[in-house]
């Protein structure tokens, strides 16, 4: 079509000439290559019913070690106590939480994609909000080992919960460690839910597909007598929009709450009226990471180019520079109102992560979170897999350094110099931390071998043979007037 | 226009109301004028009230613009024209309406009468808090506003007249550095010029709570201006019901990200119960500020919220008129909540002089954006996005592949030259 073609449009009151896009801004489409509905399913449905590849299985092999490691780590950690963790007087936060606050940041990428991605009508996350979700859940899974082992007596945990009881233990409310318990474990109850009930049509897809009797009881067990009818259909989306709706608070309030552990104390360098929305921003920043860090090998290992496109790529990536430069307004505003605010304590804390002994924490912090995430605004480094491939797992890097800085530096150097020490992890701390991507891995693997990594349903609905008002939909040709220049 | 509830009733001719801007100016500019002799340091305070006001508006709308070419919109594209003048308003009548307040500095700021050497909290803040940089930050902020501005509105001028593509690719090379520009002036704006008016106070999430509010506002005004273009018939041709539901549910998420970065100041404040950060909030819970507190509580928060919460509202306009207006009513108290303590800590006072440079303001600033407006086509004509703001299909001639090419039971409703039955 010529760039400079109009169209006139009699449809509307008064004729005016609407123009048509230039070539170079037409949009993209979704899926690239026209690719048929048949054969996005036999594309997505292969990926489960063929047999694994070797690399799954060295891979699985690894994550499954991973996974015995964490195993050993907390039982280790449970039977002797959570003494064997480097956390000591006065950082008795150390490890235990930055892992918590880091798995629990990359947890919110996934229903993001799913709740507020949809409610802001963004199509593009049906290639990958699955994928994104499964992640999620995983990560919340490895986030939350943390808070139940680090109370020592595991034994115990059930106190968190306001449950009436002979000795009248109540939790204490006012802390926002409680407030944690309570946001987690809504956001992963509602995560869990919001990615099953997205299933529900794929996993009818697979029963339907399948050819052995345990794939079909199975498939069909969890597909809840899915039949596609229009009523299922129509309840489905209304649930799917109510759920979207629901877990779009969420999204926002798990890593507020999070912050909120830590500003409204007094210790240095925590108590900043930022830290909410800075949280949020850094949790959807490490969440894309983490999505990118996962889909790019996947898109090119399982051939899905078609449909999670290079566009998808460079989208994710302008998310990450978004939310990277939301997280440098953050770093400058705390360094801007602590020279501001006059208060020795946080000027002497601001330089000391700068130049104190965490050094080597706040350089990767800042290049990894602000700095390097800035390559993404040209358009031709967003379209190079290996350097966004390599910038996502520096995210994370950075993220991770983020955590540390602010917790253990402050911990570290606080009001009393005395206290003041270094801290070390143990070899339980970095055993049960690798353990994480254990667990993290060997669920993911999973995921990937025996369910839709990709919604099947949605991305049908975002081809052109799904839109009734496109003439490959069914639409009937409208009556526009072109005319060429 | 397909709509059924906003669509219904007469054309809306407001020619007997074209001499109010003027009318306003004109009225409150000679009170205002009194005023300041009356009582000046009113006057000042109800300058200052009105001028974040206004700069509000303009912001927020600069905001729109930026994120337009940023997100690469489409249903943006016919509000995005009078946003460009709503933004352009920046420079230079904002700029010249700041004049009043660079001159009467004095007797709004305390810090400029304080010593530094004996102010631990004024000293720190050397060399910023000093005349010489008070007149550089604004330097720096109208020039970032007005270049920023005036350059997305060119372009897009010139985007009107061929419509090709570099004007598209122009204004998002603006938008890229601009956002950050932007972020920088518009939070050391709301530092120097509202938060200082307690300078010992600080809070990190200032400039965020500001941008919530002006983006607010700006959000409520544009929903006004696309309902009265679209029923004098200006923006009809080319308006499609998802624009009042898409400014709707913006609304909506501002109303709820307002009230969560006000929530989150206030809580962390709270919580951490230190006297040099609790004081603001100490002088804001008085006599009557109080109660104007309450107002903001309900008033900016539940009442959009609940409000705005069905799917279906966001497209009738006799709902969405007063709840737009009550924006306008909430964002002003809203600033007047964090100026005018200050001046009267006692409780809440509100002046004749408050209502005399709003309508100063804001019979000015209407007067020129009309002329602005009636000078341009009333929307970017040639917008590349402007058939998918309007809900038209765009045919992309698509070929089909894959397994089933050569079947055409998918589409068997599709005319021939798609593989289609259907003559």
């Amino acid at each position: 079509m010529a760039a400079s073609a109009e169209t006139t449009l009699d449809l509307v009151e008064a004729p005016i000439r609407v123009p048509q896009p230039p070539a170079e801004l037409e949009r993209t489409p979704l899926v690239a290559n026209g690719r048929s509905f048949g054969w996005l399913s036999n594309r997505v449905a292969s990926l489960i019913e063929n047999k694994a590849p070797g690399w799954w299985w060295v891979l699985f092999s690894i994550s499954l070690l991973g996974l015995g490691l964490l195993i050993f780590c907390m039982s280790y950690q449970i039977s002797t106590g959570v003494g064997v963790w480097g956390d000591m007087r006065p950082a008795m936060w150390g490890w235990g939480i930055v892992n918590f606050v880091w798995w629990i940041g990359i947890g919110h990428a996934g229903t993001l994609i799913s709740a507020i991605l949809f409610l802001l009508r963004q199509r593009w996350r049906t290639a990958i909000n699955r994928a994104a979700e499964a992640m999620t859940i995983f990560a919340v899974m490895c986030a939350g080992i943390y808070p139940l082992i680090h109370v020592g007596r595991v034994w115990y945990d059930w106190w968190l919960f306001p449950i009436p009881n002979a000795n009248s233990i109540w939790p204490q409310f006012r802390s926002p460690l409680m407030w944690d318990v309570f946001a987690v474990s809504t956001y992963f109850t509602v995560s869990v839910l919001f990615w099953y009930m997205g299933l529900i049509p794929d996993l009818a897809v697979m029963r339907d597909r399948s050819k052995t009797k345990a794939r079909q009881f199975l498939y069909g067990l969890f597909a809840l007598g899915w039949t596609g009818s229009n009523r299922a259909w129509s309840n489905y989306e209304k649930a799917y929009l109510l759920l979207a709706g629901l877990s779009t608070p969420l999204v926002l309030s798990v890593h507020s709450t999070v912050s909120l552990d830590f500003s409204v104390s007094q210790v240095s360098g925590w108590h900043t009226t930022i830290f909410p929305p800075y949280f949020v921003a850094g949790a959807i920043f490490s969440g894309f990471g983490m999505v990118l860090t996962l889909v790019i090998p996947l898109r090119s290992i399982f051939k899905l180019q078609d449909i999670i496109t290079i566009k998808h790529i460079e989208t994710m990536c302008k998310v990450t520079l978004a939310t990277g430069s939301m997280v440098g307004y953050a770093y400058m505003m705390e360094f801007f109102i602590c020279w501001y605010s006059g208060d020795p304590n946080e000027a002497f804390h601001f330089s000391n992560r700068a130049l104190g002994p965490y050094q080597w924490a706040w350089i990767p912090m800042i290049l990894c979170n602000v700095l390097i995430p800035q390559l993404f605004w040209f358009k031709k480094l967003r379209r190079n897999l290996v350097l966004v491939f390599i910038v996502s797992i520096l995210v994370n890097v950075g993220m991770w350094c983020e955590r540390f800085v602010i917790i253990v530096v402050s911990l570290t150097r606080e009001f009393l110099p005395s206290s003041w020490h270094y801290f070390r992890p143990t070899w339980v701390d970095i055993g049960t931390y690798a353990g994480t991507f254990g667990l993290f891995f060997t669920c993911f693997l999973l995921f990937i071998r025996f369910l839709p990594m990709i919604a099947v349903s949605e991305i049908k609905g975002v081809t052109p043979q799904a839109d009734p008002h496109n003439p490959l939909g069914g639409a009937k040709v409208p009556q526009f007037v072109h005319e060429e220049h | 226009m397909n709509m059924n509830d906003s669509s219904t009733g007469t054309p809306l001719d407001l020619g007997k109301w074209r001499n109010v801007p003027k009318l306003l100016m004109g009225v409150g500019g000679a009170l205002s004028l009194i005023g300041l002799f009356v009582n000046r340091e009113q006057f000042a305070y109800s300058w200052l009230l009105s001028f974040m006001f206004f700069l509000s508006l303009c912001l927020g709308s600069l905001f729109l613009i930026l994120m337009h070419h940023l997100f690469d919109a489409s249903w943006t594209v016919p509000i995005r024209r009078f946003c460009e003048h709503i933004a352009a308003l920046a420079f230079p009548w904002m700029a010249v309406l700041f004049l009043p307040i660079a001159i009467l500095a004095p007797d709004i700021y305390t810090w400029m009468h304080v010593n530094p050497q004996f102010d631990h909290a004024l000293r720190v803040k050397q060399p910023l808090f000093t005349w010489w940089m008070f007149d550089i930050v604004a330097i720096f902020c109208f020039l970032v506003w007005g270049v920023l501005a005036h350059r997305l509105r060119y372009w897009s001028l010139q985007q009107d007249k061929t419509g090709e593509a570099r004007a598209t690719h122009r204004m998002r090379r603006y938008s890229g550095p601009g956002i950050y520009l932007y972020a920088l002036s518009l939070t050391i704006a709301a530092i120097m010029w509202v938060k200082a008016l307690d300078y010992q106070w600080y809070s990190t999430i200032y400039g965020v709570y500001y941008f919530a509010g002006s983006v607010w506002l700006a959000i409520a005004t544009a929903y006004i201006i696309t309902m009265v273009l679209d029923r004098q018939g200006i923006l009809t041709p080319v308006m499609h019901e998802h624009q009042y539901y898409y400014l709707g549910s913006l609304l909506f998420a501002f109303t709820v990200f307002y009230a969560y970065i006000a929530f989150a100041q206030y809580f962390i404040i709270w919580n951490g119960n230190m006297p040099d950060e609790t004081f603001w909030y100490v002088l804001r819970e008085r006599g009557t500020w109080w109660w104007i507190s309450m107002v903001i509580i309900f008033g900016h928060f539940f009442v959009p919220f609940l409000g705005l919460l069905r799917i279906d509202v966001k497209n009738v306009f006799a709902y969405m008129t007063p709840l737009c207006i009550w924006a306008w009513a909430m964002h002003w108290v809203d600033l007047c909540f964090n100026i005018m303590p200050v001046l009267h800590p006692a409780g809440f006072a509100p002046s004749w002089q408050d209502v005399t440079c709003f309508a100063f303001m804001g019979g000015l600033l209407s007067w020129r954006f009309l002329a602005e407006f009636a000078k341009y086509p009333p929307y970017p004509i040639k917008d590349p996005r402007l058939s998918e703001a309007m809900g038209l299909y765009h045919p992309i001639p698509a070929q089909m592949s894959g397994a089933e090419l050569d079947q055409t039971d998918e589409f068997p409703d599709a005319p021939p030259q798609f593989g289609g039955t259907n003559q």
